[in-house]
Parts: C-alpha cells; structure tokens; sequence
C-alpha cells in the first residue's frame, strides 16, 4: 500500500475549498510581512494571491469544475517583474536578508498561481511557514506577535484540508476550532521547547545588514540631525535601577564621542587600545540597560562606567574574546553592532571628570585651516581677556547664557560657515549646534575639547519603576581637556537649563512641534501610554529578550549543566512523554464521559422496560419518549429531556464542544435522577 | 469464514525457547505476516505504527529551516512560531494516533466468485464511542478504501481482490491506516485474519449443451423449460431453489411456497462426469465446462450429479448443492 497509492494521492488536483484555504492562509502570512516591504512589492505579491482566487472562482462557474492552468511563460514573466522590483526596490541588491524576503512574499504568490496538486499545496505551506517568521525580522513587539496568530490557525485549517477526499470539505469554523484546540495542546510542549531549547550566543553566519536606515545616533553629526531625532517618540532603551535613579540633571548616557571637525559635521576617530575605567567608589549606580536595536555599536552608559557592562550575551561564550570594550575616549562598545534587544548590567559613578590619559591627541585641538572666520576671530578676542583655561570656558558659557541665543527644534538651515552663521546671524538653535559652536570656541582659542553625543534624561515609569530613554532624550554636550582632565561642558544647559532639569518639552518655547509624547501631559493617555509601555517593557524583558544569556540564567537556577546533560534529556523526554500521555489520558476521558451518557440511557431505558414499556428494537430515543410521555404525562418534561440530551450527545455534533458536551451529559444525568424506581413508576400509571 | 489450509504454524511448533523462534515471533508481532488473528482484532499501542508523511517530513524539514533562522538572527518571536507549530505537529500526531486506536475489526466472511472476477471480502469496523475519521483500509495488493465511522456506529465493508485462477484466495494482509487529521503523520496496523474466499473456475464460454438425463422422473422438483406452465404452488422445502420460491406469497406474510411447473422437460438428474468428457481436454478446461454445465443445469433448474476425481456428488439441486458443485471443481487438486 503503496506509495504508489499515497503518491497519486498526493498529485490528486485540489479543490476549490483547498484553493480558497490556501489563498486565505498565504494572505493571512503575507499581510504581517506587508508593512516592512515596500508598497509596491507588497501589493504585487498580496494581488497575485487574490489574482488566483479570483481565477478559481471564475473557473467553476465557467467550466464545469475545472481549474485552469496558468501558462507558465506568464509565471516566468512574474517572477522576472518581482526579481525587478525587488532590485529596484532594494538598491541594486537582490541578495541578501531584506530582498530575499521580498521575493519570497511575492514567490508565494507566483507558486499559488500555478498550484493545481496537493503536492503545490504542501508547498506553499511550508513557504508560508517560513514567511511567518519574516516580520519579527523587523518588529518583535506584542502586536507583531498576534497578528500572525490568525496564519497559524488558518495554515493549519489548510493542512486539514488538503487531507480531505471530498469536495465540500468540513465547514470551517469547526475545522479552525479543532486546530486551535491543537494549538493549545501543543503549547505545553512549545512552553518546555522555548526555555530548554538551547541559544547561540554569536550567530551562524552574517548578521543582518540593515538596507532600511535605523533612527538613533550615529558617529556623525551634522546641524540639525540630532534635532530630527528628537522628534521621535521611538525608545532608545529602558533602564532598570537596582536603587534609586540619579536625578535628572545626572543622567547624562554617553554615546558617540565625535573629534574630527570638517567645518560643519563632526565625525568619530578610529579608536586604538583601551580606555581606563573611572575607579570604583561608594555610591555607585547600578543598573540593567535593555537597549533596542540600533544596528550601532556603541552601548550607553552613565558617566562614568567604572566596570565594562556585564552583556547577557556573556563575554566568555564568545570565541572571538572580549566582545565589549571600552575606547581610549569612553565609548562602551560591542565588537558586533546591537542587532536584537540586548541588556547588560553596568556600574557607573556620576561623574563629570575623569583623568585624561597619559598623551593627548593633537587632533583634538584641530580644526579646519578655513572656514568660520567670525568665530575664530571672536575666540582670539576672548582668548586675550582670559589667559586662563576655566576663564576662557567659563567667558564662553556667560556669553551663551547672556545674550539672546533661543534653544529650539526648529533651528534654521545653515548652508555655510554654520558655526558664524549661528552664533552671529541665526542664534537659534539645536543642542548639537550649541555643543558644536562652543568646541570650536575652545579649539579656537586652543583648548582641546570635542563633542560628546548621547542622551540625556529619562522619564521614570511609575508602572514598573523603570526609567525609559528615547530618541527625543537625544543629547549633544562638549568635553574639555582642563587642569590635566577631561571635563564635561553642556552649553545647552546655560541656555535652557530646564532642558536639563525637566526635559525637551519644559524647554522650548510654545508652539515649538515637540514629539507627541512629551506633549500628554500627565493625563489618562499619558497613564495609558505609560501602563502600554511597561508591558511592552515586560515582553521584552521575558519573551522577546529571552536569549541565550537569560537561558543560562534559567538553567542554573534549575541546575541544568554540561555535566548533568544526559540527566535533562531524560527528565526532558519524560516530559514529553508525560505530555504526550496526560493528552491522551484527557482524551480518553472525554471518550468516558460519552460512554457515561450510553450508560445513562441504558440505565433508564432498563427502568422503562422494568415498568412495563420496553423499548422496541427500531425505536429511536425521542419516538420512545413520546410513548413514554404519553403513558406518564407527569414525567414527560424528564422523559424529553432525557432523550433530547441523549440524541443531542450521540448523534449531535455538541460532542465535539467540551463544553457542550459537559453540559449535556449532566442534563441527562439530572433528568435520569428525577425518573422514579419502576416499581413506584409501574404504580403511579393512570 | 473458511480456515487457509496449508500455512505453516511456525509459531506453534518451534520450540518456543529458541532465538529463532523468538525472532519469528518478533517478525510475526510487526508485520503479521501470517494469518494469526483468530479473533476481532481491537488496535493497540503495540500494533499501531506511525511515521511521518511526505507532507509531514516536508513540513518538519521547514521547522528546521525556521529553527535555524530564529537561532541565527536571535528571534525569540521566531522560536515561539516555530515551537507553536511543533507543537501542532506533535499533538497531530497523538490524535491521528487516537483516531486509530481502539477500532475493532471484525471479519464477517468471504465472498465468492469465478477466475477472472474479484473476491470480496466483508470486515466490520467498530469505532466505538469516538467519531472515527477517514480510515483507509486496503488488501496488500488491491486499491484500498477510506471510510469513515461516525461515533457508536459500526461500518460493514467489503474488500476486493483479483481473483485470477480458480482455487482459494486468502484475504492476507489487511492494512488499516489513517493520515487524519492533518495528513503529517500516517498511522497503520496491519491485521491478518484467516479469512479466505473460494474462487471457481471460469465457466467455459459457449459450452457444448447439458448432457441428457439419467433416466427416470427428477426426484426433486420437476423440470422447467421455457414453455413450461406454472402448475400451482406447494409448501416450501428445504433445498428449493430460489428462484423458485413465490415471493409474492412471501411477501403478504402468507408464508413459503415453492412454485410448481409443468411442462416438457423431463429427464432425471444431469449426470456431470469428468471421465465423460473428450480425453483431448485439458484439466483446466474439463473443470470450465463443468462449471459452465453446473450454471447450465441451475439455470434450467435441473437436478444434477457431479463427479471428478476425488469427489462424487449425488443428484441435488439448489444453492447449496450449486455452491458445493463449484467448489469442488474450484478446489481440484487445490
């Protein structure tokens, strides 16, 4: 028996119910998918889907059954538009993360317009297996996680389907029913497989290029960019204190530190060795950062880490060693960029000096040989007035404070010399124009100084008592070599000190278009957005975070290791059997409970029959209830409850319905109950 | 049911103690090759196999796939998806397990039929309590049927086998699978009962007429020819033919009658002996022209006498003797 029957079975053509099964399923993958691709791509692939139902219907109305087959030079046609447009779409590229799977979403679509067998229909299947796990390539937030629940159900539903011979196939709410009820059976397995599953901790193979440019900051800076970014309500990272948060006017996260100046952007230095950490003192912070991806390097500290950050992504586990270190200029960063949610916990002593290392770079008093000729004469003005270092900065930080500079989102465009322009025309601006123009007035007058990116602030969430970063926390400061250290300069703070102290929002002026979160207030949406967030905190924390240092957490808490492998397998495999046997053990007492509802219809069928009115061989349960009911009128509301419940339970569908099923088999048992002995039965006959 | 003559108790007569009886009872607890199931045969644990399908080896080699992914790119999203859907893979597999387990499979009987025809075979599947669902039930060579047994219901099906040669022709091996609910996984049990059917020979195509008669009156019943007249009706006797009895009567509940002819045809039983027949006539083909004369005399609803080597049958007629007539033929030197 044959394969060659099962494969002619396999190659039987489908039926309309299979194709509409299998167009609802590829739809149901493809829209998750649908908003990371660009429109033009998720449109064609999601329209040859329908473009392919649309035919099937036509084609039973219009020849008798008979599906039509697509001709294939159309199919080559297709697939050479969809390679096209996955091209131009992606820049030229067509290998490569993103537009392969671009062209898998519409490569489903061309397979389902040719499918005509069971064998295409395993197929797409299992393609729309894979493109379900497509979209937590971009996105892995709670959301994104429900709306492939529907696919899953429905791939499923298609599986049922393509098993079944006839041609109407099974009405589909009990189809989808069922599977659920499956789904929900394997859970505990899936539960144990999730947590014991083991994680790599460095990937197989290349990390994901990002095609799609990711908001944060970068190792550049030019005016007006970090002003974008602090239009974005998108969180940069959550941060867990062990105690409680420094306050706000410390909460300065460093990030990029950026030393060559062309003028008008600043850019980051290669960076050679390592930097020295602050040492360690009383009062330290300690604390669990769980930064979004960024698809950068560089993990965000308070200043002054005194210890490297402790990744969950454990050092040890990486072959390539050290996997975070700290640059000569205290930028904390990972060999590899942030591609997923990483945490780490770090020590950091609040600080805003450190001791500069033993050598300073020339290049940090450099600057362009041309340009921005107003300032530099301003510089060599002031610089003669104050000799000395902490005057000259000091001199500067007044001047910023005193005259009417404007701290705004909307700074205006700079197209040349943009330090002369803002200190001298415009006086608006950003904080990366402020950092930027005071820098320049230090290296200008000689003072080595440099620009430090990051974010500053942090909003604490009553709701889980973590503090959220955003981009809109972005930040621009200056670092200056005075006195034989480095010292932290916020020229932004002379002029908006409430920048500082209370944020972005408190700071600018009114009217200014401030992201929509700073704007709520403390109303209920502001309660609501808060409460949303620290779920999503909690997700991220548990479920989508759950990588391979938290497993190993969780292993050792359970004591699970190299040594007692053989140990958990065993203890694994006896779970999976006692999974496998509590499954069937249910089901077998669902099987009972039916056979208690035969029992109970013997039981009072073998009373009737004791008090004089037999059952006849071909009589069903509601015509002998009749008979029944007609003999004792006073029980007849037991007797139609009785047979009711009992066809109901042996020739109804209620059976399938747990519920249901329950609910009927204790009607029958109640109404059994309430039929008196035979003998007072067999007395009480009128 | 008719027992198989001739097959081997292998397991019966080795001593029981030896590996070799040991590993003939191993090879006979897999794959049943004989027919050792006496009795209904309600499925177990230890008699049910499953494996994945096509579709399912296609659908976990995907699994594997997505695995590999979610471990790549660290999607703990992934895992879930993937793990969710093995999930569904394993509990597939418990119920394509349970909508197999407990079914008894009954053997009714055997048909029978000429060389040539197909030989049906009737079993019994009882499900039980449980919905049984798309069962699919086959003879090792033939087509295999699927049927579904609703829950308390039992389903009475007939197999067909070619029946090529004349002689006995065992149901072997029946193989009762199912791929419900999703079509990954493919459980089967393989059942092996007793159970055979005779197949006669072929009946020769335009046979030389019956031979005359033996002399004297048919004892039985009287003769009937075309042009014979219903005579009247008389009370039903064990041995009549069918064709004979008067189902009006029948049917009005006035009892069994039996209808009486009169006419022409006369003669004394048919004598069929293969020692009468041309000398230049194979084995084979004597036993078709018998066959065909045995269909011949009941059709003319004549009483006939059947000799061969080894089996001599008195004069009679009727089913019975009909039936007993070609299996003898369909068993010469069987």
């Amino acid at each position: 028996m044959s394969g060659r029957r099962r494969s002619r079975a396999i190659a039987t053509p489908l039926t309309l119910p299979q194709i509409r099964w299998l167009g609802a399923m590829l739809i149901a993958a493809q829209l998750p998918q649908a908003p990371h691709l660009p429109l033009w791509i998720a449109t064609f692939g999601i329209t040859l889907v329908a473009l392919r139902l649309w035919l099937a219907r036509r084609d039973v109305t219009m020849r008798n059954g008979a599906l039509a087959r697509i001709p294939s030079w159309t199919l080559v046609l297709f697939a050479l538009a969809a390679a096209w447009f996955v091209r131009v779409s992606y820049g030229g590229h067509l290998i490569g993360r993103d537009p392969s799977v671009a062209f898998l979403f519409i490569l489903v679509g061309i397979k389902f317009l040719e499918s005509r067998t069971r064998r295409d229909g395993t197929l797409l299947v299992c393609l729309a297996s894979f493109l379900l796990i497509t979209p937590f390539l971009s996105n892995q937030s709670p959301f994104a996680a429900l709306v492939v629940l529907p696919a899953i159900l429905l791939l499923g539903g298609t599986l049922d389907a393509l098993g079944r011979d006839v041609a109407h196939g099974a009405p589909w709410r009990r189809t989808l029913t069922r599977i659920g009820a499956m789904l929900l059976q394997g859970v505990p397995l899936a539960a144990m497989l999730f947590l014991l599953f083991p994680r790599l901790a460095t990937p197989l193979w290349g990390l994901p290029q990002d095609y799609s440019a990711q908001s944060g900051l970068s190792d550049t800076m030019a005016p007006g960019m970090i002003s974008e970014l602090s239009l974005s309500d998108s969180v940069a990272f959550r941060v867990d204190f062990d105690g409680p948060p420094p306050p706000p006017s410390q909460r300065y996260w460093r990030g990029p530190v950026l030393t060559r100046f062309d003028g008008r952007v600043w850019s980051g230095l290669p960076q050679r060795g390592q930097g020295e950490l602050a040492p360690e003192q009383p009062g330290e912070y300690r604390y669990t950062v769980t930064l979004e991806p960024s698809f950068k390097p560089w993990l965000f500290a308070l200043e002054l880490p005194t210890r490297l950050p402790q990744l969950e992504m454990s050092v040890d586990d990486d072959p390539r060693g050290a996997y975070v270190m700290l640059t000569p200029d205290r930028q904390l960063i990972t060999r590899a960029s942030v591609s997923q949610v990483t945490r780490y916990t770090q020590v950091s002593a609040l600080s805003d000096h450190f001791p500069a290392a033993s050598a300073i770079d020339v290049r940090l008093a450099m600057l362009p040989a041309r340009g921005n000729p107003r300032t530099r004469e301003l510089a060599r003005s002031m610089r003669e007035r104050y000799p000395d270092d902490r005057d000259y900065i000091a001199a500067v930080l007044a001047m910023f404070h005193d005259e009417a500079f404007v701290y705004t989102l909307t700074p205006p465009l700079l197209p040349s010399d943009p330090v002369d322009m803002f200190l001298f025309d415009e006086r608006r601006g950003f904080c990366e124009h402020f950092a930027s123009a005071f820098t320049v007035l230090l290296r200008d007058a000689g003072i080595p100084a440099r620009v430090v990116t990051g974010y500053q602030g942090g909003e604490i969430n009553p709701r889980g008592g973590y503090m959220i970063v955003r981009q809109s926390d972005a930040h621009a400061w200056s670092e200056a070599y005075v006195g034989g250290e480095w010292r932290r300069y916020d020229p932004t703070a002379a002029v908006a000190p409430s920048r500082i102290e209370r944020g972005m929002a408190s700071a600018l002026p009114d009217g200014e278009p401030v992201p929509r979160f700073a704007r709520l207030g403390d109303g209920w949406l502001k309660n609501l957005q808060l409460t949303l967030d620290s779920m999503n905190h909690a997700w991220r924390r548990n479920i989508v975070g759950f990588n391979h240092a938290r497993q190993h957490e969780l292993w050792r808490d359970l004591d699970i290791t190299v040594a007692n492998a053989p140990w958990v397998m065993a203890i694994a495999a006896l779970a999976i059997g006692g999974w496998g046997a509590a499954l069937l053990a249910v089901m077998a007492w669902r099987r009972r409970q039916g056979e208690r509802a035969i029992a109970l219809w013997q039981a009072a069928c073998a009373r009737l029959a004791a008090a004089g009115l037999p059952r006849l061989p071909w009589e069903g349960p509601l015509d002998y209830a009749q008979r029944a009911s007609a003999r004792w009128p006073q029980f007849a509301i037991a007797f139609t409850a009785i047979a009711e419940s009992y066809a109901a339970l042996r020739y109804g569908r209620a059976a399938e319905r747990p519920d249901e099923h329950d609910a009927l088999v204790a009607t029958l048992a109640r109404a059994v109950d309430v039929l008196p002995a035979a003998g007072s039965l067999r007395a009480s006959v009128t | 049911m008719i027992d198989v003559p001739g097959t081997s108790n292998v397991i019966a007569s080795a001593s029981p103690y030896s590996l070799r009886a040991y590993l003939a009872r191993q090879r006979q607890r897999i794959f049943r090759h004989a027919p050792h199931d006496d009795r209904p045969v309600v499925l177990r644990h230890s008699r049910i196999y499953i494996l994945p399908t096509r579709r399912g080896l296609a659908l976990i080699g995907t699994l594997l796939v997505m695995l590999l992914a979610s471990l790549n790119y660290g999607l703990s999203l992934g895992f879930v998806v993937t793990f969710a859907l093995t999930g569904l893979v394993a509990a597939a597999l418990l119920h394509t397990f349970r909508n197999l387990a407990g079914i008894e499979v009954k053997p009714l009987g055997a048909g029978e039929t000429f060389a040539g025809g197909r030989l049906a075979f009737a079993l019994a599947l009882d499900g039980g309590i449980v919905a049984r669902e798309a069962i699919d039930l086959g003879a090792s060579d033939g087509e295999s049927i699927r049927v579904d047994v609703p829950a308390g219901a039992v389903r009475t099906l007939s197999i067909e086998r070619d029946a090529p040669a004349r002689g006995r022709l065992a149901l072997g091996r029946v193989t009762l699978s199912s791929d419900f609910p999703l079509g990954l996984w493919r459980g089967w049990a393989y059942i092996h009962f007793p159970l055979a059917g005779v197949v006669f020979p072929a009946p020769e195509i335009g046979a030389p007429p019956l031979p005359a008669g033996m002399a004297g009156p048919d004892a039985y019943a009287a003769g009937r020819s075309d042009d014979a007249d219903l005579a009247g009706l008389r009370e039903f006797q064990h041995g009549d033919p069918l064709s004979r009895v008067a189902w009006k009567a029948v049917a009005r509940g006035a009892g069994w009658y039996s209808k009486q002819f009169e006419g022409s045809g006369g003669g004394g039983p048919v004598a069929l002996e293969w020692s009468a027949l041309p000398s230049t006539l194979s084995a084979e083909a004597r036993l078709s022209r018998l066959a065909a004369w045995v269909l011949a005399a009941e059709h003319a609803a004549r009483a006939f006498a059947l000799s061969i080597p080894g089996t001599a049958l008195p004069p009679s007629q009727g089913r019975d003797h009909r039936r007993a007539a070609l299996t003898a033929l369909a068993l010469y030197e069987r």
